[in-house]
C-alpha cells in the first residue's frame, strides 16, 4: 500500500542504529500517512528503537527522518514536532505518589498547556476517553498494571496530538481493555497519524490500515494487513497428520493440524491465510539482504 | 386534564402566570444565559418546587453536565488547594511551575527528611564534640583563636555543599525522574525545566543548611560563608553536564567537592585554622568558579534543550 505524496506525515530513509555490537535498525525506509500503522515484530526486532527515533527521543546513527516535513535534528523544528506529538514509551515510569489527575496535569504542563482551566479541561477529556474518570483521585502506586497502561495512553492523548506514537499500547491490558483500546484508536477525533508497535498480529488485523514487519532491525514488509495475509496464500494447510517440514504446525481444537510452510503435506487442505500466517511465514524465511 | 401527580418528575413546565418558573427562564437558567438576580430567584423557587426541578432536567445539556462533573473530579484530585501550593502561588510562582515542582525529587518529603537527618547528625556531633564530651573539648578560649574547637566544624564544612550538590544532581540525573522519557518527548524547554528543578533543589538544601549552621557553636558568619562554595559547586556541575553529560558531570563535581578535603589536610599539617578555606581567598576562588561555570552553562544551554538522547546531542546525518 503506497502513501499519497501529499498526505505523507513521516518519512524515514536509511535509518540505522547500533547498540554496541547489536544492530537495532538496519537501513529502514518508511513512509507513513494518516491512519493507523502497526509495527509488527518479535521482541528485540528494533520496534522500540524505531518508535523512539520517530518520537525524537532516540537518534539514529545514520539515516534521515522528516516528520510533517520537519527535521528532528534542528532544535526549533524538533520542538515543533513535539508540539504535535503524543508518545507512549514502552516502559513508562510514573511518579508513584501522584494522583492520576495530578500526573496528567504535570504532563499537560510539559506539553505547554500552561493555562490552568484549559489544562483541567484537557485532563478531564482524556480521563473520559480512557474511562479513568472514577480513578482521578487515586494514587498511581495503587493502580494495577493495566490501569497504569491506560493512564500512559491517556497522557499521550493530551493536547490532541496529530502524531500518536504508541509503543506496545496493548501490553498489560485484559481482553476487554484491548477491545476498548481498538475502539479508542479507531474513533480518534482529527484523524491523527498513529504508529503503534505490537507483537500481536490480531491487533494489526483489527485496526491498522498499514503494517510494517520489522525483523532483526530490517523492515521486511510494508503494506496493508490484507497484503501481509496474502503473502501466505498457498502456504497454509490443515491436515490430519503433523508435517515435519512445516515452519510451524499445531493441532487445533478439531484435532486437525494447521501447517504454515513451503511444502504442502500429503492430503492437506489449503486454507485462507490470516495476518498471523503471513507474519509467521515471513519471520521464518531468511532475509533477502 | 390536569395530572393527578402535579409534582411528579417529568411533568411539563407550567405556563407563565401559574406561579412557577417559566419555560424560558428554566431554559436560560440551564444554559447559563441568565443574569445573577434572575438566577437567584429561579434557585429560590427550585428549592421549594419539585415540579420545576423535574422540568429543569429536560433543559440540561447532558454532555455539558458530564464535562462539568469531570472537571470537578479533576480539580478535587489535583492538590491545588494545598498549603504549600497556595503559599508558592502567593509568592508569585505561576500555577504551572508549581505543577512542575511537584515532580522535583529534592522536594519530596523523604528527600527533605534525609537532608534534615544529615544536618541533625552533623550539628549534634559538632555540639557534643565542642562541649568536650568526646575528648576534644573546648579549652574555653574564644572561637576565633581556638583552632581545636574550630576543627569540630569540619563535618559541617564538608557536608553543606554536598547536600546542595546532591539536590542539584537529582534535578538533572535521568534516574531520578521516572517519567524522564516524557520530559524528553515534550515541547517544554528542557533548560527551563532544569532551571526550575535546580532552583527548588537549592532552596530545599540551602535553607535548612543555613538554619543548621546558626545552631552550631561556631562563628555567626559561617552559614553565609558556605553559600558561595555551595553555589559554585552546583554551577560547576551544571556546566559539566553541558559538556560531558549528566553522569560524568555529577562525578566530576564530586571530585571537585573533594578539594576542600585536601585543603583541610593541608591546613591541618600547617597547623592553621580550617575556617581559612571559607575565608576571603576561598570565597574569591569560589566566586571565580561560579562566574565561569555560569557563563559556560548559559553559553552551552542548547545542549540541555532536550534533543535526541537529551544530553548527547548529535545532528542526524
Amino acid at each position: 500500500m503506497t502513501v499519497n505524496a501529499g498526505t505523507v506525515a513521516v518519512r524515514a530513509e536509511g535509518l540505522s542504529r547500533r547498540y554496541g555490537s547489536v544492530r537495532a535498525l538496519r537501513e529502514v525506509d518508511l513512509t507513513l500517512g494518516r491512519g493507523i500503522t502497526g509495527v509488527l515484530g518479535p521482541n528485540g526486532a528494533g520496534k522500540t528503537t524505531l518508535l523512539s527515533v520517530l518520537a525524537t527521543v532516540g537518534k539514529p546513527d545514520a539515516g534521515r527522518v522528516r516528520v510533517f516535513g520537519l527535521d528532528p535534528g534542528d532544535r526549533a523544528e524538533r520542538v515543533e514536532i513535539r508540539r504535535r506529538l503524543g508518545y507512549l514509551p514502552q516502559e513508562l515510569g510514573y511518579h508513584r505518589h501522584f494522583t492520576v489527575a495530578a500526573f496528567l496535569d504535570y504532563v499537560a504542563v510539559l506539553k505547554e498547556i500552561t493555562d490552568r482551566r484549559r489544562r483541567t479541561e484537557e485532563v478531564a477529556r482524556v480521563l473520559a476517553v480512557t474511562s479513568l474518570e472514577h480513578l482521578a483521585g487515586k494514587r498511581i502506586r495503587t493502580l494495577s498494571g493495566g490501569t497504569r497502561q491506560r493512564l500512559g495512553i491517556a497522557q499521550a492523548l493530551l493536547g490532541g496530538p496529530e502524531l500518536l506514537i504508541l509503543d506496545e499500547p496493548a501490553a498489560g491490558l485484559d481482553p476487554e481493555q484491548r477491545l476498548r483500546l481498538r475502539e479508542l484508536l479507531s474513533n480518534m477525533p482529527g484523524d491523527p497519524v498513529i504508529v503503534m508497535s505490537t507483537h500481536q498480529p490480531d491487533d494489526v488485523a483489527a485496526v491498522c490500515q498499514r503494517v510494517v514487519v520489522l525483523l532483526h532491525g530490517q523492515a521486511r514488509f510494508t503494506g496493508t494487513p490484507a497484503e501481509l495475509a496474502a503473502t501466505a496464500t498457498g502456504h497454509v494447510w490443515t491436515a490430519g497428520q503433523r508435517d515435519q517440514r512445516a515452519h510451524l504446525s499445531w493441532r487445533g481444537g478439531d484435532n486437525r493440524w494447521r501447517h504454515t510452510g513451503d511444502h504442502r503435506p500429503a492430503g492437506a487442505e489449503t486454507v485462507v491465510p490470516t495476518v498471523e500466517d503471513g507474519y509467521l511465514l515471513l519471520s521464518h524465511r531468511p532475509s533477502v539482504r | 386534564m390536569t395530572s393527578p401527580f402535579p409534582d411528579s418528575p417529568g411533568a411539563p413546565p407550567p405556563p407563565a402566570g401559574s406561579g412557577h418558573t417559566t419555560e424560558d427562564l428554566l431554559s436560560r437558567y440551564a444554559t447559563g444565559a441568565i443574569d445573577g438576580l434572575s438566577a437567584w430567584s429561579v434557585e429560590a423557587h427550585l428549592m421549594a418546587c419539585a415540579r420545576c426541578r423535574a422540568a429543569l432536567s429536560s433543559y440540561v445539556d447532558a454532555r455539558r453536565l458530564a464535562r462539568n462533573r469531570s472537571m470537578i473530579l479533576v480539580r478535587t484530585a489535583i492538590p491545588a488547594g494545598g498549603r504549600v501550593r497556595r503559599l508558592l502561588r502567593r509568592c508569585g510562582i505561576p500555577d504551572h511551575v508549581v505543577s512542575l515542582l511537584a515532580a522535583t525529587p529534592s522536594l519530596r518529603p523523604s528527600w527533605i527528611l534525609a537532608v534534615m537527618g544529615v544536618l541533625a547528625l552533623v550539628v549534634g556531633e559538632t555540639a557534643l564534640t565542642s562541649h568536650g564530651w568526646s575528648g576534644h573539648g573546648s579549652s574555653g578560649a574564644p572561637w576565633a583563636k581556638d583552632y581545636l574547637a574550630q576543627w569540630t566544624l569540619v563535618p559541617y564544612l564538608l557536608v553543606a555543599p554536598l547536600l546542595a550538590l546532591a539536590g542539584v544532581a537529582a534535578a538533572f540525573m535521568p534516574m531520578f525522574d521516572p517519567s524522564y522519557q516524557l520530559t524528553v518527548a515534550a515541547p517544554f524547554s528542557g533548560f527551563a525545566l532544569l532551571l526550575v528543578r535546580t532552583t527548588s533543589a537549592l532552596s530545599a538544601a540551602l535553607i535548612p543548611t543555613v538554619c543548621a549552621g546558626l545552631l552550631l557553636p561556631g562563628p555567626r558568619w559561617l552559614p553565609a560563608a558556605l553559600l558561595l562554595p555551595s553555589l559554585a559547586l552546583c554551577a560547576f556541575a551544571l556546566a559539566a553536564v553541558t559538556i560531558v553529560g549528566p553522569i560524568a558531570g555529577a562525578v566530576s563535581s564530586g571530585v571537585l567537592w573533594a578539594m576542600p578535603a585536601v585543603l583541610l589536610v593541608v591546613t591541618a599539617i600547617e597547623n592553621r585554622s580550617p575556617l581559612e578555606i571559607v575565608q576571603w581567598r576561598g570565597q574569591a576562588a569560589c566566586a571565580a568558579l561560579l562566574l565561569a561555570a555560569t557563563v559556560v552553562f548559559f553559553l552551552r544551554h542548547d545542549r540541555i534543550e532536550s534533543g535526541p538522547d537529551r544530553f548527547g546531542i548529535r545532528r542526524m546525518r
